[in-house]
């Protein structure tokens, strides 16, 4: 069960530089729970105090909208990590989580990080790294954004066909890259479907209406009288010609 | 004997006192003897164009219509008064404005005027300026001095936006013209938004009324940003929008 827990925590990409020994001290420490189905791990807001590592089963991240009704911002399963971040930064939760299914989670609290952190100092250093790593991934999706965008301006659209799929599983950014790639593929579609509009507009002439209109015209005294006048200058000006 | 040219459009906001203005400026820029006359009574505008305002404008239509002047002495000779107009210094061009003035406007909308009058004062001048070509700037819709205007004319020219309200209009407009037997019709299209297939568009209003279509003119928002002051495709003469008008230009002056 323990070598389960260590391969596990391996998993875990700060603690990817940890030293072997370090491994069964941290396994020592972390507190597994188990979660029904639809049982709350955490909720948006909640004190952060502790990182989770997913054994087992699936939970949903969720967050509200406006109206309060529940958006899944993400669904996570075994092996992923869940609230890393708390430990660092010291925020409350920025989102919440459910169990989706019966799911089995460790529990590592702040306190126990910071004691095994003061313990090999090159966890810092391995921690810094990946969320360099992270934040390098980060900008190479913002730097490929915001050239889309420069394009989008321009009315080309063709990196869309370019582009590889995003999967929707993937982190924030990856999700932001994806809802982007429909976004401008919704507005090219937009666009298309305008110009066809455009193009199809033909004069469309309701044939009564300009009848009834022209007779209203054309039945008064001073239409008849006008149109025998200007006959009559107009065979002058002829003459004159 | 010169030809009058009518320029209408069935409802406002088609830029045709701008297109008038531009069209007769570039009739005089081909030497011939130009009058404009702003029939627009209800809502004048021309003049602006011309650098004419309340304080340096003479006499008007209305003052003709009223009998206190003759059409000749309505007549505001461009060519002696071009200011920042340069190219058209020393042309052969007269603007006949209508009044601009509230209460004389309101004068002649509720006491009418004599449509007779009106007439004469156009035939008149004609002659007593030896015209080329008289433009006539009448008012949207189809209202008596409209008609007039409209039947007296050897050309008319029809200004249209692509849109189904206008498209209907320009279709009472034209049954009006062929029954007054009107030599001439011209149409153009003004503010046309890009992404338009232009030559689809011709071919479709042609067909639609049976009648040449000659200029499509962009939609141009330096013109509008120009905000009416001065005259666009002689400030302008590279621009599409000014090239397509002179298409019409052509148009009117290849007309017996």
């Amino acid at each position: 069960m323990e070598q389960d827990t260590i391969a596990q925590l391996k998993k875990i990409n700060w603690f990817t530089e940890l030293r072997e020994d370090f491994f069964d001290a941290l396994a020592q420490k972390v507190r597994k729970r188990i979660l029904n189905r639809d049982e709350i791990l955490f909720n948006k807001g909640d004190v952060g105090n502790s990182l989770f590592i997913i054994n087992s089963g699936r939970v949903k991240i969720v967050t509200q909208d406006s109206q309060n009704n529940e958006v899944i911002l993400n669904q996570v399963g075994a092996g992923e990590v869940i609230g890393e971040m708390a430990l660092l930064d010291y925020e409350p939760r920025s989102a919440g989580v459910v169990a989706l299914e019966e799911t089995s989670v460790m529990e590592l609290s702040r306190e126990d990080f910071m004691e095994i952190l003061s313990r090999q100092p090159e966890l810092a250093l391995s921690i810094i790294r990946s969320l360099i790593a992270r934040l390098r991934h980060n900008t190479s999706y913002i730097e490929n954004i915001t050239e889309m965008s420069r394009r989008v301006a321009r009315g080309d659209y063709s990196f869309i066909s370019e582009t590889p799929s995003v999967q929707t599983d993937e982190d924030k950014i990856g999700q932001l890259m994806a809802e982007f790639i429909a976004m401008v593929q919704g507005v090219r579609e937009r666009e298309e479907e305008l110009k066809e509009q455009v193009q199809k507009l033909a004069p469309q002439i309701d044939e009564a209406k300009r009848k009834q209109v022209f007779e209203e015209i054309i039945g008064t005294d001073f239409y008849a009288n006008l149109k025998q006048q200007a006959q009559k200058l107009r065979a002058q000006r002829m003459d004159n010609k | 004997m010169g030809k009058i040219v009518a320029i209408h459009s069935f409802r406002g906001g088609t830029g045709k006192s701008n297109v008038t203005a531009n069209l007769a400026a570039q009739v005089a820029l081909a030497g011939k003897r130009v009058g404009l006359v702003d029939t627009d009574i209800q809502s004048p505008g021309i003049h602006v164009l011309f650098g004419l305002d309340e304080t340096n404008m003479g006499n008007t239509l209305n003052d003709f219509l009223h009998g206190k002047c003759t059409i000749g002495e309505v007549a505001y000779p461009v060519g002696d008064n071009a200011g920042q107009l340069k190219e058209l210094a020393g042309k052969y061009l007269w603007l006949f404005p209508s009044s601009i003035r509230g209460h004389e406007i309101s004068q002649i909308l509720r006491d009418g005027f004599d449509i007779n009058l009106l007439n004469a004062g156009l035939q008149t001048l004609m002659s007593e300026f030896d015209l080329d070509c008289l433009f006539i700037d009448t008012h949207p819709g189809l209202n008596e001095e409209t008609l007039l205007s409209i039947a007296i004319s050897d050309l008319l020219i029809v200004i249209l936006r692509p849109d189904n309200q206008d498209f209907q209009g320009t279709a009472v407009t034209v049954d009006i013209a062929r029954s007054l037997d009107v030599p001439n019709l011209l149409l153009m299209v003004n503010k046309a938004v890009p992404g338009y297939d232009y030559d689809d568009l011709k071919g479709q209003i042609e067909g639609a009324y049976k009648a040449p279509l000659t200029g499509i003119l962009p939609l141009n928002y330096e013109l509008a940003g120009n905000a009416s002051k001065d005259l666009f495709s002689l400030s302008n003469p590279l621009h599409p929008w000014s090239m397509e008008l002179r298409k019409v230009t052509e148009a009117i002056l290849a007309i017996p």
